[in-house]
Formats: structure tokens, sequence, C-alpha cells
């Protein structure tokens, strides 16, 4: 009978004390842990030519940093307010970890740097060259080629993101134009003129 | 004292030094296999590079070729029986590595007709139906072949059911399964459903299996429920350098199976074996940390699980989680108990069996 009291107040005890730490004090150690603070930037976009001729490619370079803590992603991203279609695109070489992607016009994004809610749908074509995970000092780059359909002004638009989106300096630029995504960006372009 | 009456002895019946050996190398290459895949799975979440030779991939082709190994063991051995007869262990081993190898060319196919796949896809469903016959037939075999099975043999055998039929419960609760062509994912609830169901009733079945195959001593059920533990920290948490931190945490669930071990040990009523199937059973949110955090947080928190995040979505989601499916939980653990114990009944009539039956074949 006593070997049956105690080996009930043994397991008693032991649960008591398991669930507290399971329930209770590992819960709240661990919820006060910081999220990691990745840091996105492009340090560097160059333009193939700053007048081109209708029918002529522009090749554009981009590159991006991450100077933070390791971000689970983060991508540059390419837009082009002036293009609906995505034929007349075209990624030259790249060193990211994952095959860069085309995004068309009518495709959902997120916005507001958010990954749960505030859908969009994207109105412009753009490209977007990630990296899963982005480790802390690394950079990557592209080179992207594109062909204007029209003359004028041809605008393009270039961001950078890492996620998750723990804190502010998670994006570049920090201020600025905001894109269709309500997102900052960085504005570039180039005259294109009557061959 | 006679300290050599108090050592654990090998005693394998008759002929079957072989098929014992076979037997063994099935068990231990599920166990690496089944480990290997669970490396595998945390690596895919966390995207990194995946080559035919990738370390998890190398743990887990080693598992295959000691399973092969110890299949061809099992099959020259049932040849070599004067009967020339095949008992069950050995068909359920055969027919699971068959399965097991069959998968890799409809994998290939698979992977060739349709791309990237899922957790769950036709082949992964047979190659981890083929672990967990396999590994079930390599355990009967053992436990009908010898008296009485050595501790560590016990849990080298139980852990590849454990974590076969794990990754069968993920295939059909964890959101893994969409893909450009294919959209297998579970409904959330479903997937819920399933992980609180099945966990239970498996920790239960395989914990208080290993007991009772030990005879109930103490210390084989606590190790048994340390080496999944280890494990788990191997293969799903030190991967992942934003969950190291939680390491005390998970190691922590040693303590209600140590528990409910010494329950088993040292009392032997009915009462004993369903309170020991329950408390086993309520760590199952703990012990299938941190891939469980996707199954519940499509139901509970509906956020976008980043690797880096897991740790946090967890631990906020546990304190609603674990008194809402405390009931199911512990009753699905209580039902695991009494599968074990349903089964031991039947098993020490079949080791009679099994015995006149190896004598018939012997003379």
């Amino acid at each position: 009978m006593l070997k049956a009291i105690i080996l009930t107040g043994a397991v008693a005890v032991a649960l008591v004390v398991y669930f507290s730490l399971s329930l209770y004090i590992f819960p709240q150690s661990y919820q006060s842990i910081e999220p990691r603070k990745p840091q996105a930037i492009v340090t560097d976009v160059s333009l193939s030519a700053s007048d081109i001729a209708l029918g002529q490619a522009l090749t554009i370079s981009v590159t991006g940093t991450n100077n933070g803590e390791d971000a689970d992603m983060q991508f540059v991203s390419v837009g082009f307010p002036n293009l609906t279609t995505t034929d007349n695109i075209k990624i030259l070489k790249h060193d990211f970890d994952q095959t860069p992607i085309l995004i068309a016009p009518g495709e959902l994004l997120s916005s507001e740097y958010s990954d749960t809610d505030s859908s969009v749908l994207a109105q412009y074509t753009s490209i977007e060259s990630f990296s899963r995970p982005w480790e802390a000092g690394k950079t990557y780059s592209a080179d992207i080629e594109v062909i204007p359909k029209t003359e004028g002004r041809f605008v393009v638009f270039i961001k950078s993101v890492a996620l998750p989106h723990s804190w502010e300096q998670a994006h570049y630029p920090q201020d600025g134009t905001l894109d269709q995504q309500k997102e900052f960006v960085e504005i570039y372009s180039v005259q294109v003129t009557k061959p | 004292m006679n300290y050599f009456r108090h050592q654990e002895y090998l005693e394998v019946y008759g002929l079957s030094r072989k098929l014992f050996a076979g037997y063994m190398l099935v068990s231990l290459g599920m166990l690496l296999a089944a480990a290997g895949g669970s490396w595998d799975i945390t690596n895919h979440l966390l995207n990194k590079p995946e080559t035919f030779f990738a370390p998890p991939h190398a743990v887990l082709y080693s598992g295959v070729a000691s399973a092969v190994v110890g299949t061809v063991l099992v099959f020259s051995a049932s040849k070599s029986a004067a009967a020339g007869k095949m008992i069950w262990p050995m068909k359920l081993v055969i027919a699971g590595v068959v399965m097991l190898i069959s998968a890799a060319p409809v994998d290939f196919g698979w992977h060739s007709a349709f791309g990237l796949d899922g957790l769950l896809s036709p082949p992964h469903f047979v190659l981890v139906s083929g672990m967990v016959v396999g590994s079930a037939g390599a355990l009967a075999g053992l436990s009908q072949s010898t008296k009485r099975v050595p501790s560590v043999l016990i849990i080298i055998a139980i852990l590849p059911i454990w974590l076969a039929a794990s990754g069968m419960i993920d295939m059909f609760s964890l959101p893994f399964s969409e893909t450009e062509h294919f959209n297998f994912n579970p409904h959330p609830t479903l997937g819920v459903v399933v992980a609180t169901l099945a966990f239970p009733f498996l920790i239960s079945a395989c914990l208080i299996g290993s007991s009772a195959l030990a005879g109930k001593r103490f210390g084989v059920l606590s190790m048994a429920g340390a080496a999944f533990i280890v494990i788990g920290v191997l293969t799903s948490i030190i991967p992942n350098s934003a969950l190291t931190s939680t390491i005390p945490f998970y190691i922590s669930s040693i303590i209600p199976i140590v528990a409910a071990d010494a329950l088993l040990a040292f009392s032997r009523s009915r009462f004993s074996l369903y309170a020991a199937g329950a408390i086993v059973s309520l760590a199952f949110f703990m012990l299938y940390y941190p891939l469980i955090t996707y199954t519940y947080n499509e139901v509970f928190e509906s956020k976008v699980v980043w690797p880096s995040l897991i740790a946090q979505i967890y631990f906020e989601m546990i304190q609603d989680v674990l008194p809402l499916v405390a009931i199911p939980t512990a009753a699905m653990g209580i039902l695991g108990a009494l599968f074990i114990d349903r089964l031991v009944r039947k098993k020490k009539y079949s080791i009679t069996t099994y015995s006149n039956w190896h004598n018939n074949t012997n003379t």
C-alpha cells in the first residue's frame, strides 16, 4: 500500500512539474526571444543605357545583400509599371539560390510587407529573384533583359524585402514611392525613342 | 549473488541465427531510413541544397541497403527450414522491403512526370507503408525467435515502426502536399483530428509495447522514449539553428515517459496500464514538435510558418491546444495501451505455436 502511495505521489509530482514546464515556464521563456532581424539592401543597380531605341533591349543589373541576421527568405524585385506582358523579359544570368520568377498581371501578391493578409492583384509585370534562406552578409545579383514596347519614359521599380518582415529595416528602400503592393521602391528610368 | 543470472541473454530458437540477424538488419535499416527521411523533411523545409548524395539521403540509402541484406538473410533462412514454410513475420519483412524498393522507380517516374512532389504522393505512400510493414515484420520475427528480446534490440525494433508510422500520420495531417499538379493536403481540421487521435495512440502503443516486450522491466520504455527524443533533436531541431534554444523543452518530454515506465514496472494493476497509456499520450504535442506546429497552425493561428518563427508560433498555441485535446488524447493513449495488452496475450499463444512449428521443421 505504501509503495503504491509513493509511486502515485512520485508520478503526480513528475506530471505537475512537466506540465508546468511545458505550459507556462518554457512558453514564457521562449516567447520573449526576439525574432531575427535581417536587413535587406539593394547595393547596386545599373542600367545598360539611359536612352534606347524602341525594339532595343535594356539590361538591368541588380545586386542585393543582407546586412542583418539570417533571413528565411529575401527577394529583390524589379518591376516594370509600363509592361503588362512577360514575353519580352529574360533573365540573362543570376546567382540566387532559386530560379527567379516572373509575375504577370492578375497574379495574387501580398502587400504592405504582410504575409498573412492584404493580398492584391498584380497590375504590371515584375520579376522576383530570391534566395531561401538568405544568410547574413550574403550578396546575390541578377542581370535582366527587357525590351520596352512603347516610346517614352520606361520606368523600373526596384526593391528588396527580407522575410519574415520582423522590423523596419527588413525592407529596402525605407521610404519613397509606393508600388502596387504599397511597398517602397526606388525608381529608375530610360528614355525610349523612335529607331 | 549470481550476477550471471541477471545478465540479459540471447536464446535464439534452433537454426535461426541467420533469421535473427536478418530481422535485426531489417529493423536497423528501417530505423536509419526513417531517421534519414525525417532529416530530409527538415532540410526541405529549410530549403537546404538537395542533391542525390545529400547527408540525409546517404543515411536513408544505407538504411535501405541494410534492410535489403536483412531481407535476403530472412529469405534464405526461410528456404533452409526443412519444411520450407514461411511464417508471417518473414512474409511481412519481404513484402515491406519489396514495397520500399519498388517505390524508388515509381518515385523517379512521378518526378519525371510531375516535377516536384509533396510529402504525400503515391510513391511516398508505398515507401512509408513498406517501412511500416517491414519493420512490424522484423519486430514480430525478433520477438518470436527469442525467449527474451534484449533491451537494445527492443528499442532498435520498436523505433522504426514508431518513426515510419509517424511519417504516415504526417502525410495525412501536415500541409506539405500541394504541388503544381496535385493538392493532396488534408483539410486543416481533418489534419488536426488525424494528428490528435493517431499520434497519441501510436506513442502509447510503441512505448507500452516496448515495456511489454521487456517483461515490464524498468528502463526499456524510458530508453525507447529517450531514443525517439534524441532522433527528434538530431533530425528536426539541430538542423534548424533557430530552434536549438528549444532543445531543453523538447528533452523535458522524457519526464512523463519515465513516470509511465515506473508505473508499469512497479505496479501490475490494470489501472496503471491505462494511466501509463494516458500519460505518455499527453506528451504527443511536445514529442512531435516542431513539425506539428504546421498542422495546428492551420486551425489555431493561420500564420505563415517561416522556419525561424516555428518556436514562436508553437509556444503561442500550446496553451490553447493542450487543454482542448487532452481528453481525446488520453482516450487514444488508453486505447493504445489496451491494443498492446491484447497483442501481448496473443503473443504468448503464438510463441508456443512458433516453438512447435520450429521443432517440427527441425525434426
